[in-house]
């Protein structure tokens, strides 16, 4: 077995057993759809009749940030087993530097896609529709998978890089925020003002965002406009972004090994 | 066969500095017969940990380098890390989990079949008495249990080499001595090569078989215990007076039943024929080199005042 499938293994058997955070963990994203999306629907039906839809277009955002904050908490965990020197015991085992990264990021991961499903299911309940083809589900779960392995090797760089928890939070908030408000994940890209549709160009949250609306989310195609970022670019942008994460990671890691 | 003319552990030249001309490990030069357990003695800040950090491949050395069960940490660090055990000095378990799937996990990542994690482990624990333990989680363990069971799982692989940092630190009388038996006991049954750290005197006498001395990064002097202490002479003396102590050091050196003389902090210490014998005659020499002495024992050398001759300095912890 693989020491990355190892560490994978021993993180997702904590998790199983580890009651608070399971619950804990499909807890919150089902109120950021209820409430956020429930309240936009109701913004939204009255005036132009389209609440569903809007339910339907902002589900890939939550997904989006719900895999941030996953990363986000998995770079929490990977600081604290730094620090506590538990990560020492990798460190000394025959196991490649990278496998124990993307055994961490494999497991945040593991964790962000069972919220996703619920997400899903629960957006369907308030109205949204998901659509598509066995092909569609696969490249929507790559998409997920890709950009969630990219933000989990900055989290985790980012948990490489300190042994303060403070200055981990100050550092990841300063992208995970940004990285889902300066997208079009809550908005339609042609409606931003210029810079700021250029800014979410620049972001890979917008790649898969788009790309989700193209698979499994085309109700939502009708609200996301002509300036749809074309799937091939959404594949591309976040494999690039999963392969710069978990290089950055490692970088980070090696030099935090003195 | 390979460069390490049989030792289980030959550094040259071993330096790491955490910070320009700050050098933590000073040109070590170290060799380790394979199975043997050798202890590293030391003050706290004497470079113990770090060398072994150096030797485990968790760190890289500033300069010079080592060859660790045949294999050198920089050419080859993934060769030195299949075949060696490390227990570190802070306790470095995942308390999540149980005892059992501690091992369990530690086996996993050295690619044992499921066979062997579960007779290994299984063999381990009752060794540690721990079976009644072993599937509660290590966050109910007491520091003594935790101990324990980190020195089980540096065990689970069967390494070549054993290194052990600080294995008692912060460990009751009790569990000290049943971990020791226990270090002993690996080195008779399996053949293994035991490196260890300690600041603790008797640990060192009583578990090593060779006892590397070090102090401010350098490794001071190597020897067994019995051979260290030999050469102190039969008895120590320790002279302290409220005066400059040159002149007393030079006049007892050229003294025939003087066999050692080491100016130290807080005196001078000189190794006898017969510390009785020859009181008389130190009180005596002392006075007519202008050494007033304020206190004067005798007692038989032990590793603490092979240190202190070597130093200068009492080993504190």
């Amino acid at each position: 077995m693989s020491a990355a499938l190892i560490i994978w293994n021993k993180q997702m058997g904590k998790f199983a057993r580890n009651g608070q955070e399971s619950i804990g963990s499909l807890i919150q994203p089902v109120l950021w759809v209820v409430m956020f999306g429930v309240g936009m629907r109701s913004l939204l039906e009255p005036s132009l009749g389209n609440g569903d839809t809007y339910v339907s277009f902002m589900l890939p955002g939550i997904i989006a940030l719900t895999v941030l904050s996953g990363a986000t908490g998995g770079g929490m965990t990977w600081l604290l087993e730094r620090v506590q020197g538990i990560v020492k015991e990798y460190i000394v085992a025959p196991i490649a530097r990278i496998s124990i990264l993307l055994g961490n990021a494999a497991s945040i991961m593991t964790k962000a896609l069972i919220q996703s499903v619920v997400i899903l299911v629960v957006g369907v309940l308030v109205g949204a529709t998901v659509s598509g083809g066995v092909l569609d589900w696969v490249a929507s779960l790559a998409l997920v998978l890709l950009f969630g392995i990219g933000f989990s090797g900055i989290a985790l760089a980012a948990g490489s890089s300190t042994d303060d928890i403070g200055v981990y939070h100050m550092m990841i908030a300063l992208l995970q925020l940004p990285m889902l408000f300066m997208s079009n994940a809550l908005y339609p890209l042609d409606s931003l003002p210029t810079w700021l549709a250029w800014v979410a160009r620049f972001n890979p949250a917008s790649y898969l965002v788009d790309g989700l609306r193209q698979t499994i989310l085309t109700d939502a195609l009708t609200m996301a406009g002509s300036e749809l970022l074309p799937l091939w670019a959404c594949f591309a942008v976040c494999t690039g972004f999963a392969v710069a994460g978990m290089v950055l990671s490692l970088r980070v890691f090696r030099s935090s090994l003195g | 066969m390979n460069q390490t003319g049989g030792y289980a552990i030959q550094t040259s030249a071993l330096t790491k500095e955490y910070e320009a001309g700050v050098r933590a490990v000073d040109s070590l030069d170290l060799k380790v017969e394979s199975n043997t357990v050798f202890a590293l003695l030391g003050p706290n800040g004497a470079g113990k940990t770090t060398t072994v950090s150096m030797l485990t491949t968790l760190l890289p050395p500033t300069s010079g380098t080592a060859f660790v069960a045949g294999s050198d940490i920089l050419e080859d660090p993934a060769g030195v890390r299949r075949k060696i055990g490390v227990t570190f000095q802070e306790t470095v378990l995942d308390d999540a989990l149980t005892g059992r799937q501690a091992l369990d996990h530690h086996g996993q990542l050295y690619g044992l079949s499921r066979a062997e994690r579960r007779e290994r482990a299984g063999e381990l624990l009752g060794l540690a008495e721990l079976e009644d333990a072993a599937d509660k989680q290590i966050k109910k363990y007491s520091g003594g249990m935790k101990r324990r069971l980190e020195l089980i799982r540096g065990l689970m692989t069967d390494p070549e080499i054993l290194f052990l940092d600080e294995p008692t630190l912060g460990v009751d009388p009790q569990n000290r001595a049943k971990i020791g038996d226990h270090i002993l006991g690996l080195k008779q049954r399996k053949g293994m090569t035991v490196l260890l750290t300690t600041h603790d005197l008797d640990e060192a006498a009583r578990l090593a078989d060779t006892v590397g001395i070090v102090d401010e990064g350098r490794l001071v002097v190597v020897g067994s215990p019995a051979d260290l202490i030999a050469q102190m002479g039969d008895d120590t003396m320790h002279v302290q007076g409220n005066a400059p102590s040159d002149g007393f050091a030079s006049a007892a050196a050229a003294l025939d039943f003087v066999t050692e003389v080491a100016a130290t902090d807080s005196g001078v210490q000189l190794g006898v024929d017969s510390g009785d014998r020859r009181l008389t005659e130190v009180v005596r020499l002392a006075s007519e080199s202008g050494y007033p002495i304020e206190t004067i024992s005798v007692s038989k050398p032990t590793l603490g005042d092979v240190f202190l001759k070597y130093t200068g300095r009492e080993l504190r912890d």
